[in-house]
């Protein structure tokens, strides 16, 4: 099994030193040799850098911001009331459904003069283009935020669900306000599991594809060009192969610190 | 769900005892519930709504930004089927998703059995490497898989790409170390006592791991199986390059619709989130079905 990962990686690697382009494809192993050419490149006349920075605000803003959407889900359906497996049901829905069909209607909707554009203008505001321009950026970070907080929501309810039902007892018996016990009881036992849901949330963001490519489509608006889009338009409109399997392994970088904090985190072995 | 676990006192005062509990398990006051629900309830379901009204409108109904139609019809969910071939597109999703399911689950059933109940040199490298391979972008992997796939055909004479089994083949490499590390998760809290009483009767390995381990690990097969479905549903990479117009999913075929226009006026709205309803409903379906199993997963440590 490891092979099935191992080989396309090494494949890889030799890739990214050769000037692989469509027209050396067809005999690709008697490509040029260009050496770490194409790393200089990436790093000096490519947007790679442009993108490195996309990539990593557009996976922090996006975490930061289905934290608190998340919290307050899970700590809402905590409590029992008619009705809260069908709520819990809903607040799964954006999570389940596939990334392109949540880009597809989303697309629909920013369209120009679709409904998020003519609501806002009835309101008063002049929103201008939502899939062109800089503004994409947000479009972007938006859908994002919609289909990623449940994962946030699902992480947080289990950590609230190993909460000691003593530990309850005791808050109640102190009297405590529903805040304070929120903020100096419960909050500290989220610790762990929120941490733990948002390096795997990064991780996500980070190796979104799906989303931008399907929201913006092909050519995409500069200001969304995250790595994985960056590197697909690379590798199939440009057809600089080489070029974009060395951005793929700089890439890598960027997953590697978080993935690194993850792996610390997860128990591997129960011995 | 902690509340129903606790020990109940009787039956007659149970429900008296069921709202204490609850009022010591509250969290927030009545009000602000309501209000958080309220809005995180609307905050999905509204987009949701307009999709199934913008289903059932007209294309220029949706240009226009209509949130009721102003004519209802069910024209788009008739049309869909024939304009781009959509039944075709979820007929080889349903294939190749299928059959990278049913394959990846019992790879990843053997394998986790292997590295939960024996242990041997370079188990803990394996067992990180599930999670690192879990990790790895897709857009780092579809370059080599594409070109050695392009390789067997110039040099074995091979036609990979553009094949259903070459795509299911490409998404097993992504589902296997998922799909075990489910299975290694849930074999974990199986108790080793029942497999060593067996041992004890004289069972062989392979009768335990067929009428013991089998048996008792359904639930955590059926995720595993599921997540693995759902990897070839959704993604669009690997389906936007290894397809042609007779093989391609679900997922590229409902990107047509976007480039579809009708006497070159207006995109296919109305059809366009018809099939985005369609495409979706496997999805949520299995997930209804399958709720309670798949939450497990989901936060067994689970990289989506």
């Amino acid at each position: 099994m490891v092979t099935i990962i191992v080989v396309p990686i090494l494949i890889a690697l030799y890739m990214s030193v050769l000037g692989l382009d469509q027209y050396t494809l067809r005999q690709w192993l008697n490509a040029p040799f260009i050496g770490v050419g194409n790393y200089v490149e990436a790093l000096t006349q490519s947007s790679l850098l442009k993108s490195f920075w996309i990539s990593i605000s557009f996976a922090v803003i996006s975490t930061a911001a289905t934290i608190p959407l998340g919290v307050g889900a899970a700590i809402a359906t905590q409590n029992r009331f008619r009705g809260r497996a069908v709520v819990r049901s809903v607040f799964l829905i954006p999570y389940v459904l596939p990334s392109f069909v949540v880009a597809t209607v989303w697309r629909t909707m920013f369209q120009p003069g679709g409904i998020i554009v003519n609501g806002l203008h009835s309101a008063g505001i002049t929103s201008g283009l939502w899939l062109n321009g800089p503004k994409s950026y947000w479009t972007l970070i938006i859908v994002e935020i919609w289909a990623s907080w449940p994962l946030i929501y699902l992480l947080v309810l289990s950590g609230l669900q190993s909460v000691d039902h003593e530990v309850h007892e005791a808050a109640a018996l102190d009297g405590a306000l529903w805040w304070s016990k929120l903020r100096y009881v419960i909050f500290p036992y989220l610790k762990g599991p929120l941490s733990l849901a948002c390096i795997i949330a990064v991780l996500n963001h980070i190796n979104n594809f799906t989303l931008p490519f399907v929201l913006f489509g092909v050519p995409a608006p500069r200001d969304v060009q995250t790595l994985p889009f960056l590197i697909y338009i690379t590798s199939f409109q440009s057809f600089r192969f080489g070029l974009s399997t060395a951005m793929g392994f700089m890439s890598l970088i960027l997953v590697a610190i978080p993935l690194f904090i993850y792996l610390r985190a997860v128990k591997l072995d129960t011995d | 769900m902690t509340a129903s676990a606790l020990p109940r006192a009787s039956s007659a005062t149970s429900r008296k005892a069921e709202t204490r509990q609850d009022e010591v398990l509250r969290l927030l006051p009545n009000g602000l519930l309501v209000v958080v629900i309220g809005a995180l309830c609307a905050l999905v379901i509204v987009p949701l709504s307009y999709v199934i009204f913008a289903s059932l409108n007209s294309d220029v109904g949706v240009a226009r930004g209509e949130f009721f139609p102003s004519s209802f019809s069910w024209d788009s969910y008739v049309k869909i089927w024939t304009t781009v071939g959509l039944g075709r597109g979820i007929g080889n999703s349903l294939v190749v998703a299928g059959s990278t399911a049913v394959v990846s689950a019992a790879v990843a059933t053997a394998t986790a059995y292997v590295l939960v109940r024996f242990t041997f040199i370079g188990r803990v490298t394996i067992l990180r490497s599930l999670l690192v391979q879990q990790s790895i972008p897709g857009t780092l992997m579809v370059l080599p898989v594409f070109v050695v796939f392009f390789s067997a055909s110039t040099y074995l004479g091979i036609t990979v790409i553009g094949t259903l089994w070459g795509l299911s083949i490409t998404y097993l490499t992504f589902a296997l170390p998922f799909s075990t590390w489910v299975m290694v998760t849930y074999l974990r809290g199986l108790p080793r006592v029942l497999e060593e009483a067996a041992q004890i009767d004289g069972a062989t390995n392979l009768s335990i791991l067929a009428r013991i381990v089998l048996p008792l690990s359904w639930p955590g097969i059926v995720v595993s199986a599921i997540f693995a479905f759902l990897l070839g549903w959704n993604d669009v990479l690997f389906a936007s390059v290894m397809t042609n117009s007779d093989t391609r999913t679900a997922a590229i075929a409902l990107q047509i619709f976007g480039a579809t226009q009708e006497g070159g006026a207006l995109p296919l709205y109305g059809q366009m989130m018809a099939a985005a309803l369609v495409c979706a409903t496997p999805v949520v379906l299995l997930y209804l079905i399958f709720q309670r199993n798949l939450v497990g997963g989901l936060t067994a440590g689970a990289v989506k």
